[in-house]
């Protein structure tokens, strides 16, 4: 929609000179990068297994039931325990684990009972387990996936509507403005968190957890779209009255071109600088959530949940508090580090100073 | 003697707070304090009452007692508590919320709250021996049983009174009758109850009564003497606006605890006081328990916190039932307990069960195949929760009805965790093959996939276990853990596929199987005339038959076992309807805990066996007392450093 004029690629050019901004940036993104294949690394299904001659790939598609590698069950194969059988087989069959050979729902303990161990490389449980001896790094992996991705797609919905009702609401301005003025004023006076938890009492119902994760994202997206409008409307407004729309009117623009083409890339950096904070509100209000009790249905792994565990057993394991509370602290950090430096590369006044 | 779930210690849902919240904002606004204050006296609706009833309520003579009637006052029964104990201190415990009201019936009088207030101090006619099970005397002095004429007669203690010094009479009882079938408290299940379980009450003078019950029944006797009366001094103003009126009233107690007015402190504390002057203090059976002078409830919701306040020596006992207490937050190594300032006590108890369980609703599609349920039970594995869970601590329960002796079935057996068999019965009703995601499915395509639903926060852990071994066999659980209101009011709506719940039951002489399997509680008009099915039926929602189980068979062993009087048939039948269950397959037994565990201080005493074989809990029966000098001892020690010898104690005489 949005070519680079040369303005934007200075400001572009102005974020890789802030080098903590942007080596976080880029962080962050092989952070995503790996979490998007994270199967790969953190799974308990196998990477490849050579069994009699056949090569398998069982990370994604279809499960394969033990009768495939020769074993007595017909449910999904544990690779970790084939792994012993080919070792001890000694014949041409091998296979290869991912680096953490564990999914963030099976409970394995090392001992007699489900109880948190602490890491341990010899049983490869890296940040080691939780209350009922799942893996803490499969967990928190898979956790900050599914927050991350929330946020993202949090953060778009939320200036899809945002940037809809604040610019018409700028660049039209008279009746409009006031009655949308007065409706945001009411709806975001609504708590936000209480709605969310009124609606997760009400309508659990069924729901299997992509539709839940989604009911959630909307809720909560549909009581957070309002931040937003204001910042857009003064900026539309700002810029409405600048001479080049006065003149794009004159040729004979229609309003869409003159929103689309004229106005919004002249407000876009306003827009940028918030992102990164959306994000870092939608994290943590999920993890809040799930903190409470009323975010993601269980067994679905979360920041929200690990934290509350490990509060639960501070004095016993306090592994899985540190564990939690680390990664939430770095995330959080990147992206702040991300938005300030967003935020000063597009400041138009370079040389001020915040005091 | 309700039957409530099982009460957990956990915070009120957030939702149940808004919800509240909104609703005294809204009656602040509308209630009238003018109409609050206004007095009534309803005696005369009350005698009105009496006499428009001439059937329930009967007046007759002393003249008229049957000359032949045996007397007995459970004198012969051993004395409870322990000599040794002494009268004093304050007991500081928790509770998870601020009660919502005092009263004893009425809406949200029916939390864990009301144990404090009625439940397990106020003193009916008498009471089961918690070691013998037989009666002995609490407010009645002598009873007799007339079982020809289904009938108990009464004599008062002439010394009982209430807290407020009014005597305790005959017209309390009468009153009793009146007051749980008006209409004024609200609370349904009591009308119903003291409508229909009770056929009338005779008056023979102030301290003597006849109370006659509508079937005979082995235990005809605890029907009428587990009531506790309703002081009718007290109840003078009840009328409409009985639920505001009386909200925070405390009512006058036979029981050795009041609440003064200045002790409640609303949303953070509320204190109960021991009478000095308690009418009931030198009796036998009654003297050497109730020992504190003071209990100070305090509200801590969080556990965590409830833990740490504990561990402060803020609160004086902390229940250790959970594996993760017992082995490592209160370990035997933790510093207060290996230098003998915190006591740790296990002691096996023998009572009727609670129903932990999956509730299968059979009248969910899918659901309502017989061969669909059975795969559901062996898909189950219980033993592994109980072995790596509960850290093989509890036991697994074989069917709903343990612990009643000869009345539960000795030979039925859950079905234990079984791929091969589990399989089996899912590909009889046409899921043989398996999805990619390894998840059964039919040849419509259908998934063989269910919601597992409960309001049980604490077992999240356990539901995640169960679903992962469930995969295995191809059997898919959702899992949908609710607010605990939430959680239950989904069930008894029969809103649930599968629910996770337990009933918790009374201390009660043979099981009940009305509430549960009879049809009249799964449909409405469950079958036609001619015994076969009505096509029409709804299922009925409000009921404890989770499992919507209508069998006409059942029906009529229902209706042979509450018409008998006569335990050797009540428990032919008992095994009979076990069996049926069983092979109904509608109810997944899980768990049972054969004891309870508790850490206290070491101030807090308890009697030479701790307590008794039918206890619920460490506080049960009131029999422990507080040794003040050794609590001022105990905190002295522990700020120099000395240490005491610690104790760990296992009492497995009722194991």
């Amino acid at each position: 929609m949005f070519s680079l004029n040369p303005q934007t690629l200075k400001k572009l050019r102005r974020f890789r000179a802030i080098k903590r901004g942007y080596y976080s940036f880029l962080l962050l993104s092989l952070l995503l990068l790996a979490l998007s294949v994270a199967e790969l690394w953190v799974n308990s299904r196998a990477l490849i297994v050579n069994f009699e001659g056949q090569l398998y790939f069982p990370t994604y598609g279809a499960f394969h039931p033990g009768t495939d590698f020769g074993l007595d069950y017909s449910y999904e194969t544990n690779y970790r325990a084939l792994a012993e059988v080919f070792a001890q087989q000694e014949g041409d069959n091998w296979l290869l684990m991912p680096p953490v050979p564990y999914n963030a729902f099976e409970s394995h303990s090392s001992g007699e009972y489900y109880q948190p161990e602490a890491p341990s490389l010899s049983q490869l449980h890296l940040l080691g387990t939780d209350t009922t001896s799942r893996d803490i790094l499969a967990r928190l992996v898979y956790g900050t996936r599914i927050a991350l991705l929330f946020a993202i797609a949090f953060m778009l919905a939320v200036y899809l509507i945002g940037i809809a009702i604040g610019c018409a609401m700028g660049f039209f301005g008279g009746l409009f403005d006031l009655v949308f003025q007065r409706l945001i004023e009411i709806w975001s006076n609504i708590p936000f968190l209480y709605m969310v938890i009124i609606v997760f009492s009400v309508v659990p119902a069924s729901f299997d957890t992509g539709a839940r994760i989604g009911l959630l994202l909307g809720v909560m997206v549909l009581f957070s779209w309002t931040g937003m409008t204001y910042y857009m409307r003064t900026e539309t407004y700002k810029e409405k009255s600048r001479d080049y729309v006065a003149a794009a009117r004159i040729i004979g623009a229609s309003n869409r071109r003159i929103i689309f083409k004229h106005i919004l890339p002249n407000v876009v950096s306003t827009l940028v600088t918030f992102m990164p904070f959306t994000i870092v509100s939608a994290i943590s209000a999920i993890t809040a959530l799930d903190f409470l009790g009323f975010g993601l249905p269980p067994p679905t792994p979360s920041l929200g949940e690990l934290l509350k565990q490990g509060t639960a057993n501070l004095r016993t394991a306090e592994w899985i508090v540190t564990s939690a509370f680390a990664t939430l602290v770095m995330l959080l950090t990147l992206v702040t580090f991300i938005g300030e430096a967003v935020r000063e590369a597009f400041d138009p006044k370079q040389f001020t100073v915040y005091k | 003697m309700r039957y409530n779930t099982v009460t957990v210690n956990k915070p009120l849902g957030l939702l149940q707070i808004l919800v509240l919240t909104l609703l005294l904002a809204a009656c602040s606004n509308n209630s009238d304090p003018e109409k609050a204050t206004e007095v009534l006296d309803n005696s005369q609706e009350v005698l009105d009452y009496y006499a428009s009833n001439p059937d329930f309520f009967r007046f007759k003579s002393t003249a008229d007692l049957p000359a032949d009637l045996k007397w007995q006052d459970g004198s012969e029964l051993p004395e409870i508590g322990s000599e040794q104990a002494v009268k004093g201190g304050t007991e500081y415990a928790r509770i998870a919320d601020f009660p919502r009201t005092l009263r004893l019936v009425g809406p949200d009088s029916n939390g864990s709250f009301r144990g404090y207030l009625q439940d397990n101090v106020s003193l009916s006619l008498a009471h089961r021996h918690p070691n013998q099970f037989d009666f002995y005397p609490g407010l009645a002095q002598q009873w007799a049983v007339d079982i020809d004429h289904r009938t108990v007669y009464v004599k008062l203690n002439p010394a009982a009174r209430w807290s407020d010094g009014e005597p305790i009479r005959t017209d309390d009882f009468l009153f009793m009758f009146f007051f749980y079938q008006s209409p004024y408290i609200v609370a349904p299940w009591y009308n119903n109850f003291y409508k229909t379980k009770y056929s009338h009450i005779t008056r023979f003078d102030e301290l003597t009564f006849a109370i006659t019950v509508p079937e005979a029944k082995p235990d005809l006797d605890s029907r009428v003497l587990e009531l506790t009366p309703v002081p009718q001094h007290f109840y003078r103003e009840l009328g409409d606006d009985f639920v505001e009126r009386y909200q925070w009233r405390f009512q006058p107690t036979s029981g050795a605890y009041i609440v003064k007015p200045g002790d409640i402190k609303k949303g953070s504390s509320i204190a109960f006081t021991r009478q000095q002057d308690w009418w009931a203090k030198d009796l036998k059976f009654w003297k050497n328990r109730f020992n504190v002078d003071k209990i100070h409830l305090a509200v801590v919701r969080d556990t965590a916190k409830y833990f740490e306040t504990f561990k402060r020596g803020d609160i004086d006992r902390f229940g250790l039932d959970l594996a993760q207490y017992w082995y490592d937050k209160l370990a035997d190594s933790d510093p207060d307990v290996a230098s003998g300032y915190i006591h740790k006590t296990q002691f096996y108890n023998q009572r009727p069960r609670p129903t932990w369980g999956l509730w299968i609703n059979s009248a969910k599609p899918l659901l309502d195949n017989r061969d669909i349920r059975i795969g559901i039970n062996y898909a189950s594995n219980w033993d592994l929760v109980i072995a790596k869970f509960f850290r093989g601590d509890y036991a697994r329960l074989h069917s709903a009805r343990e612990g009643y002796g000869g009345f539960s079935h000795p030979g039925v057996r859950a079905r234990s965790f079984d791929i091969e068999k589990a399989q089996q019965h899912f590909s009889k009703a046409g899921f043989d093959q398996r999805g990619d995601d390894g998840i059964l499915v039919n040849s419509s395509g259908q998934r063989l996939s269910f919601t597992l639903s409960s309001g049980y926060e604490r077992y999240r852990d356990v539901f995640t276990i169960l679903k992962e071994e469930a995969l295995k066999a191809g059997l898919e659980l959702k899992i949908e853990v609710l607010d605990s209101t939430a959680g239950f009011k989904k069930a008894s709506e029969k809103q649930h596929e599968i629910h996770f719940v337990a009933f918790n039951v009374g201390l009660e002489m043979y099981p009940r199987f009305w509430d549960f399997y009879h049809s009249d509680n799964a449909y409405d008009q469950a079958f036609l005339a001619d015994g076969s099915v009505n096509p029409l039926r709804t299922v009925k929602p409000q009921t404890n038959n989770l499992e919507v189980f209508a069998d006409i068979n059942m029906d009529q062993k229902i209706a042979a076992y509450r018409a008998s009087s006569d335990a050797a048939e009540m428990t032919v039948l008992a095994h009979e309807m076990t069996e049926m269950h069983y092979d109904y397959a509608s109810f997944v037994p899980a768990f049972y805990q054969p004891f309870y565990r508790v850490g206290h201080w070491r101030w807090l005493r308890y009697p030479e066996g701790f307590n008794y074989k039918y206890s619920s809990s460490s506080s049960h029966y009131n029999v422990y007392w507080i040794d003040q000098a050794m609590k001022k001892d105990t905190l002295k020690a522990r700020k120099e450093g000395i240490s005491f010898d610690p104790e760990v104690t296992i009492f497995d005489q009722f194991k």
